[in-house]
């Protein structure tokens, strides 16, 4: 037999689930724009009927559980793809900050000056008598040689930079780590109770993802919720509840920012920064230490070869006063850092009549050394004898210039994406306001129902109290 | 399909950020006019930019050159002209004073004195000067290379200049060659020394050939012979083509005049007629001169016109690889401005409406 008890009772339940539906949508809509955030609904079901005799009566909706439209999947694939995009990333910002050292479109770089430099040798061997033309050989080789170190030192620059860059992106993983090991063990205390922890998971996704951006990560998940992140191939960040921080320090063999790992207080430390070779950090290690480095060593390579080849003609020749020539530039020991050290020797530029333009001594017209110097330009001195410096430069200008366009065009296409499957997320994820809207309304209505069916239990409560009367 | 808000304003976004950096990428074209502006806008037209610009500087300071060695060359060839007028008026001179006919003791004499006059102005041609250097002293260039008895200070160097990427010209003839007839060849032609050492090793050979020839060459003078002696102050003088010693075929213009000078006041008529055989060879030697840097000139006018059409290839095609097309370039910009300006419209109507826009 039915109730009216019973009645008042779904009633209730059935007020107190609109609104537990209506907070839900609340909620929804205050996270509308919260990052990484997934849409929540209760999940109502039918309580069970109570059989009497032959008939059941329904007892209303209970509301299960509150969860998250969420595919873990397509997160899982997301964070794979950010990592993509963060190498990326990384390697096209910093390879266009090296491009730039390099281009000449609009103001004057290493490949005019050279010209510069090997024309007004040209216009010493017109006129080798004259101070004038001396002149402006010095002048010339002081901007060429300027404009080297100013090649070398902006590389440089941009290698420190990316230090400084691999430094804070390192306290930023620690960050994260440490907020994902607090958040596993929120979520584990949590989930022990039989329910979800919706935007626990959801901010621990997010933080994830980002990490993942960051540097090169593998993660599971355990069977009690845990997550555990391994960086790089041996570097364990988060295990459980607890973090592990990553070092980044420069070292002293080169100088430069290392990442390094200790796996307990107490440990040695171990150096991993080969292990990065994806995500952000990989991208900047990879423009830091190999991009940059052949550029370098290209650079100082011309610069080597040029203050060989010019030194080795001008010791050969006569100055203006016939004395034998000394070196024409200071002469680097090695090639390595050559382009950061090219100098106008001190003797040289502080007179130039002890340019020796001339093979004879005491021949003030021969200009027989200063044409050879002037030759060195159509030369190949570069790449064993198969490229003049021109073409080194340039071929070296071009190869950049392709690089640089192709991480261009990869982090273009890479970032699409992953807009793409961000896109798909929200679709899933994501929070509609019409949505919300509706359900609002229909909770709303859910909610006056019940009211209107508490209020006829009480009436029918009423009529049956009335009876006696 | 079910769409997020977050999916409308992120695609707004997006799109308007894509349109506006075409169309940033697109008023920096049309502000630098140029369609490259960082190598890789397109990397293999910018290598061969710079290709083209390296190219380009050099071959103006090849034209700039080659206008320096022009001065040089026809100063020189004029005054070889001066020089060559002396020597046919001593011609005239010498054939006038060849016979008993219409000469005697008293107008060889009197004509002795003129074609002394006529020495002292080759001495002259000899030490001309183009701005401060000394044409015909070879590397000498700061001194005056012969005094007035003819005697040579300079030296036999060949002042190269560089005409083109593996060309250099000779833009000097030596003294000793024109003037003293050392070191000319056996069709008499004056040639520049032929190569221009370019590296240390050919240096080192260049200058290994040149000391044997200045060895040669004093070998020769302390071995050479008086072919003629009557009033001949150590003249060279000679009557075959060939000197019998050296088997050089030039001779020493200032001698020559030296010896007519002598033979006129000696009176020595033999001299005088001998001396105008020798007079026609050196006006030869002079001529050959000429025309050597007369070909010079030409072949330099001849690399100044494929230079400057190679100034203007390459300013062509750089231009052409990195300069903007302009029409092109207004339409792109006009159809981006109208992409971006419908992406904002739709955009806003999109961003603006929710259902709550009708719940009243």
């Amino acid at each position: 037999m039915s109730k009216v008890g019973a009645m008042m009772d779904v009633g209730k339940r059935s007020l107190q689930n609109a609104q537990t539906g209506l907070q839900t949508v609340s909620h929804n809509i205050a996270n509308k724009t919260t990052e990484g955030y997934s849409r929540q609904r209760v999940e109502l079901s039918s309580m069970p009927p109570i059989g009497v005799g032959n008939i059941r009566i329904g007892m209303g909706a209970k509301a299960g559980a509150v969860t998250r439209a969420n595919n873990p999947w397509l997160e899982k694939q997301i964070q794979k793809e950010r990592t993509g995009l963060g190498f990326q990333n990384g390697r096209a910002d910093s390879l266009a900050r090296v491009e730039q050292i390099f281009n000449e479109q609009q103001n004057k770089g290493l490949n005019q000056y050279m010209t510069q430099f090997f024309n007004a040798f040209r216009e010493l061997s017109n006129n080798p008598e004259s101070l004038s033309s001396r002149t402006m050989v010095k002048e010339a080789a002081q901007q060429m040689a300027d404009d080297f170190r100013r090649v070398n030192a902006q590389l440089v620059d941009v290698q420190d930079d990316i230090d400084g860059q691999i430094s804070s992106l390192t306290e930023q993983v620690n960050q994260a780590s440490k907020e994902i090991a607090t958040l596993n063990e929120k979520i584990l205390q949590v989930e022990a109770q039989g329910t979800h922890a919706n935007d626990e998971r959801d901010r621990r996704d997010l933080l994830v993802k980002n990490l993942g951006e960051k540097i090169e990560i593998s993660w599971a998940e355990g069977k009690d919720g845990q997550v555990s992140i391994t960086a790089g191939s041996t570097a364990i960040l988060v295990s459980g509840s607890s973090a592990t921080e990553l070092i980044a320090q420069r070292n002293a063999t080169r100088d430069r920012a290392e990442i390094l790992y200790r796996s307990n207080e107490y440990g040695s430390t171990f150096q991993i920064t080969e292990q990065f070779k994806g995500g952000q950090l990989g991208g900047l290690l990879e423009v830091r230490d190999k991009i940059i480095e052949d550029s370098l060593k290209s650079v100082d390579e011309m610069a080597y070869t040029l203050a060989r080849e010019v030194n080795s003609a001008h010791i050969e020749g006569h100055d203006r006063y016939g004395k034998p020539g000394v070196l024409f530039f200071d002469m680097p020991d090695t090639a390595k850092g050559a382009s950061g050290k090219l100098q106008v020797n001190k003797t040289v530029f502080n007179d130039v009549g002890r340019i020796a333009a001339g093979n004879k001594q005491d021949a003030p017209g021969d200009n027989t050394i200063a044409n050879m110097i002037s030759g060195i330009q159509y030369r190949a001195t570069m790449e064993k004898g198969t490229a003049t410096l021109d073409d080194f430069y340039n071929a070296g200008v071009g190869e950049l210039g392709t690089i640089t366009q192709r991480a261009r065009s990869t982090q273009e296409a890479q970032k699409n994406i992953v807009d793409q499957m961000s896109t798909l997320r929200e679709n899933i994820s994501g929070v509609s306001l019409d949505e919300e809207t509706t359900n609002m309304i229909e909770m709303q209505k859910m909610y006056d129902a019940s009211a209107k069916v508490i209020k006829t239990a009480d009436e029918m409560l009423e009529t049956v109290l009335n009876l006696k009367r | 399909m079910r769409v997020a808000d977050k999916n409308i304003t992120g695609q707004s976004l997006r799109n308007i950020q894509k349109n506006r950096s075409d169309m940033s990428d697109l008023s920096n074209q049309a502000a630098t006019q140029k369609k490259i502006t960082r190598p890789s806008d397109d990397p293999l037209a910018s290598s061969r930019v710079l290709a083209a610009r390296t190219d380009e500087r050099g071959y103006k300071q090849f034209i700039q050159n080659i206008a320096q060695a022009k001065s040089f060359l026809e100063f020189s060839e004029q005054a070889l002209g001066e020089l060559n007028d002396s020597l046919v008026r001593a011609k005239e001179l010498a054939i006038a004073q060849s016979t008993d006919g219409g000469a005697s003791e008293e107008t060889r004499r009197i004509t002795a004195q003129e074609v002394g006059q006529l020495f002292s102005q080759s001495v002259q041609i000899a030490n001309r000067k183009l701005g401060d250097r000394f044409i015909f002293g070879g590397f000498q260039t700061m001194k005056q290379p012969f005094d007035t008895e003819g005697n040579y200070a300079g030296d036999d160097g060949d002042i190269k200049i560089q005409v083109h990427k593996d060309a250099y010209v000779g833009v000097n003839m030596p003294g000793s060659k024109v003037f003293l007839g050392k070191g000319i060849e056996g069709d008499g032609v004056i040639r520049t020394s032929s190569d221009t050492p370019k590296t240390v090793k050919e240096l080192q050979e260049y200058r290994k050939e040149k000391k044997e020839i200045e060895l040669d060459q004093q070998e020769e003078e302390k071995h050479s012979i008086q072919t003629r002696g009557l009033a001949s102050e150590g003249t060279i003088t000679r009557l075959s083509n060939k000197d019998p010693i050296t088997e050089d075929k030039g001779l020493n213009v200032f001698k020559v005049l030296k010896g007519l000078e002598i033979s006129l006041k000696t009176n020595d008529k033999v001299g005088v007629q001998e001396s105008m055989d020798l007079i026609d060879q050196a006006i030869s030697q002079v001529v050959l001169a000429r025309a050597e840097m007369g070909s010079r000139v030409g072949s330099l006018n001849a690399t100044t016109e494929s230079l400057q059409k190679a100034v203007v290839d390459n300013k062509g095609l750089a231009s052409q690889l990195e300069d903007a097309d302009v029409f092109q370039l207004v339409s792109d910009i006009n159809k981006t401005e109208s992409a971006l300006k419908a992406t904002m419209e739709t955009s806003s109507k999109m961003v603006e409406r929710s259902l709550l826009d009708f719940l009243r």
